[in-house]
């Protein structure tokens, strides 16, 4: 259902476990014994951050908004637990479904900008007819049966924000660790809430000093556990209204039925990705520009 | 990259009985399941493919069709037409419906075409009322907005369950990134259009679908569509033309807006408009008895036109069903935040007096309705975007379609 998650496609289809998420990679990459030697790929991890920064270049060029930005991010994780990356041209892959997401987010550009737009963006590798990006399309919507509508966690946050009495700021960081959360697996195996209450414990809770790059060097030492959140809650309160504050958050968390287990995983899950994203730097940007330039050049992609 | 191959390919998993309608999205055709023992019917809605020259060619899918591919997987409910499968096959999308034996316009077509003008019983406008307004509220607290219920779009089966369907124009409502305006200039078809759109309304809200419903109430009554009005053919594409045609017929039968009913009224941005039309006062209660009493009943003469057909009042046994008159003041109500809700309106006594609501249209007298016309000439899925032959799903005599969409962007 458009508005409840419980019936939703996301959550009837396209939610799967940890074993089956990489069972399915797994197979996909062994379809094919021969193409997979002869074209290593970096590791998924950087593969992802690759992804998103190239999407997010695309996007910026056309003003795109946040939340049409996550949608295409999980079309293009989807679409890759059905095709084997090898088989593509990755950045026609990360064209269309920005093409489709702006659609499904009723914010849609004409086909000839995404095309100009992503030739600007990747003149060597994206191809100039809007031919190939329309059959793209059908590719896209066909593995993904159809499901075009994602629930995404920007909605709960906008709700527990009032609920938790979050401040602007707070709102702000947890909106940014929710579009960090995009750069992960996270989307495909847990439900959108539990990556909100996620992105929150780790704003509020855990405190990092700001967003993205810095957030990730002040949160990566930490190894959470349940006990050891408690013990960060207690020593992230300084000043008595952060303190009653961070105690109303700790009461609800203790309240809530919020799956704590899930949360824990999201949370390691996102912290190994700013430990990844850290070492990622600019070499890794160029090995993965590299490989993905040799597989769709030599493969004639 | 390899080129696109369809997993499922259409004639293998469907037998195409022949061809029901067309409109600008496409063609619809009545088929069968291939698998033997299953003797379920489908509808499958094919979407015209682009062509350049002689070639099809992959363009993009419109956004009509990335919508109703992508509600229409979420949806589930009674009265909202089920969707089984989509197939994209050679350059063409075919949605896989279940089979709807018929629809209000051939309904209503069917009782006005009738030499004596029969109305529908009452108890069958009822159902039908009840189940589009269950299917309403049902789109409605999913956030979603039809923009476009008229009779052509309800089907009903043949056993008397409707379906709300086409929702091509339909979208999502909960905090769009951009407002409704700016994605759709002109929404609804004219005749069932609210008035807050037709005075340039921006910003609307689910309501002007209740006033569709409305519209819809009122033809099932008179056989003929209340506010019919001629629609002002748009001459730019950037702008949109007032529709004073259509805004006189509501005001001939509601009254002349006032302010004191609607405070936005006089901030609407075709307000000023308005004096240029003839001044009436609000007639609604005339017309109802017109339609349900006969002429008699309301001072001697048919309603401008509108009657029921004389001794067998129209909508039979809704004569003294002051609750039926409220209802459809409600949902004809000027001012969209005063107009009934789906919910609200459910909860009508119309409902809850004289016979109980049934779930199926037809419950009270044999289903009378002769079957979807499916043409055998024109069943070659293999040939896109050739000239259909047989009834455009919109055009029974003496119906000119009003022009329903204007081009995407």
């Amino acid at each position: 259902m458009a508005a409840n998650y419980w019936a939703s496609s996301q959550r009837l289809h396209w939610q799967m476990s940890r074993a089956k998420l990489a069972e399915t990679r797994r197979a996909l990459d062994a379809m094919d014994e021969k193409v997979f030697q002869d074209f290593p790929l970096p590791h998924y991890r950087l593969l992802s951050i690759y992804f998103n920064q190239q999407l997010i270049r695309l996007g910026r060029r056309m003003q795109t908004r946040q939340q049409a930005l996550a949608t295409a991010q999980l079309y293009v994780r989807r679409f890759y637990t059905k095709v084997a990356i090898r088989d593509t041209n990755p950045y026609l892959v990360l064209a269309t479904c920005l093409y489709l997401a702006l659609k499904i987010e009723e914010c849609p550009q004409h086909i000839r900008i995404v095309v100009n737009e992503a030739r600007t963006c990747w003149p060597e590798y994206m191809p100039a007819d809007t031919a190939k990006l329309a059959e793209c399309e059908f590719w896209l919507i066909s593995e993904m049966n159809s499901f075009l509508i994602v629930h995404h966690p920007y909605r709960t946050l906008r709700e527990l924000k009032i609920t938790l009495k979050l401040t602007d700021s707070e709102e702000e960081t947890a909106s940014q660790v929710i579009n960090d959360s995009c750069v992960t697996d996270l989307p495909l195996l847990y439900p959108p809430h539990v990556i909100a209450v996620t992105a929150i414990f780790l704003t509020v809770v855990l405190k990092p000093s700001s967003s993205m790059g810095a957030f990730g060097s002040s949160v990566s030492n930490l190894r959470v556990s349940s006990a050891a959140a408690a013990a960060a809650a207690a020593a992230a309160a300084n000043t008595m209204n952060a303190q009653e504050r961070l105690q109303h958050v700790v009461n609800w968390f203790a309240n809530s039925k919020v799956d704590m287990e899930a949360i824990i995983d999201c949370t390691q899950e996102i912290i190994s990705l700013y430990e990844v994203w850290e070492s990622y730097s600019a070499t890794g940007e160029k090995s993965c520009r590299e490989m993905l330039g040799r597989l769709v050049k030599q493969r004639g992609l | 990259m390899p080129p696109y191959r369809s997993k499922v390919r259409v004639l293998e998993k469907y037998h195409i009985i022949g061809f029901i309608s067309s409109g600008t999205y496409g063609r619809v055709y009545k088929a069968r399941s291939r698998t033997p023992g299953n003797m379920q019917e489908f509808a499958i809605k094919k979407f015209k493919p682009d062509k350049e020259g002689e070639v099809v060619q992959y363009t993009g899918i419109s956004q009509s069709a990335c919508r109703e591919m992508a509600l229409c997987s979420e949806l589930s409910h009674p009265n909202v037409i089920a969707l089984h499968e989509i197939i994209l096959e050679d350059k063409c999308i075919y949605m896989v419906f279940s089979y709807a034996e018929h629809d209000l316009l051939q309904i209503i077509h069917h009782h006005s075409s009738s030499p004596t003008r029969p109305p529908i019983p009452a108890a069958t406008i009822k159902s039908i009322l009840w189940q589009l307004l269950n299917g309403v509220a049902y789109l409605h607290q999913n956030w979603v907005l039809h923009r476009d219920l008229k009779p052509a779009n309800i089907m009903v089966t043949r056993s008397g369950e409707l379906k709300i369907g086409d929702l091509g124009l339909a979208r999502l409502f909960y905090k769009p990134l951009q407002s409704l305006y700016t994605g759709d200039k002109v929404v609804v078809t004219i005749w069932y259009r609210a008035p807050e759109l037709l005075l340039g309304s921006k910003h609307y809200t689910a309501a002007i679908d209740l006033w569709a419903v409305g519209c819809i109430f009122a033809e099932l009554l008179a056989l003929r569509p209340i506010f019919k009005g001629e629609e002002a053919k748009m001459e730019k594409k950037s702008t949109v033309p007032f529709q004073r045609n259509q805004m006189q017929k509501i005001i001939e039968i509601l009254g002349t807006p006032r302010k004191e009913d609607w405070p936005e009224l006089t901030s609407m941005p075709e307000y000023s408009q308005l004096p240029m039309l003839k001044t009436c006062p609000d007639m609604l209660e005339t017309w109802w008895m017109s339609v349900t009493d006969g002429p008699a009943a309301a001072g001697g003469r048919s309603f401008q036109g509108f009657s029921g057909s004389g001794g067998t009042a129209a909508g039979g046994g809704l004569q003294n069903t002051k609750a039926g008159l409220e209802l459809l003041k409600g949902l004809l109500t000027y001012d969209p935040m005063k107009r009934w809700t789906a919910q609200r309106a459910l909860e009508s006594p119309f409902f809850k007096e004289g016979t109980r609501v049934s779930l199926h249209a037809f419950d009270s007298h044999e289903n009378q309705y002769p079957n979807r016309r499916v043409t055998q000439d024109d069943n070659d899925l293999s040939l896109p975007g050739t000239k259909r032959s047989g009834l455009p799903d919109d055009s029974f005599a003496g119906r000119a379609p009003p022009v329903k969409r204007v081009k995407e962007n």
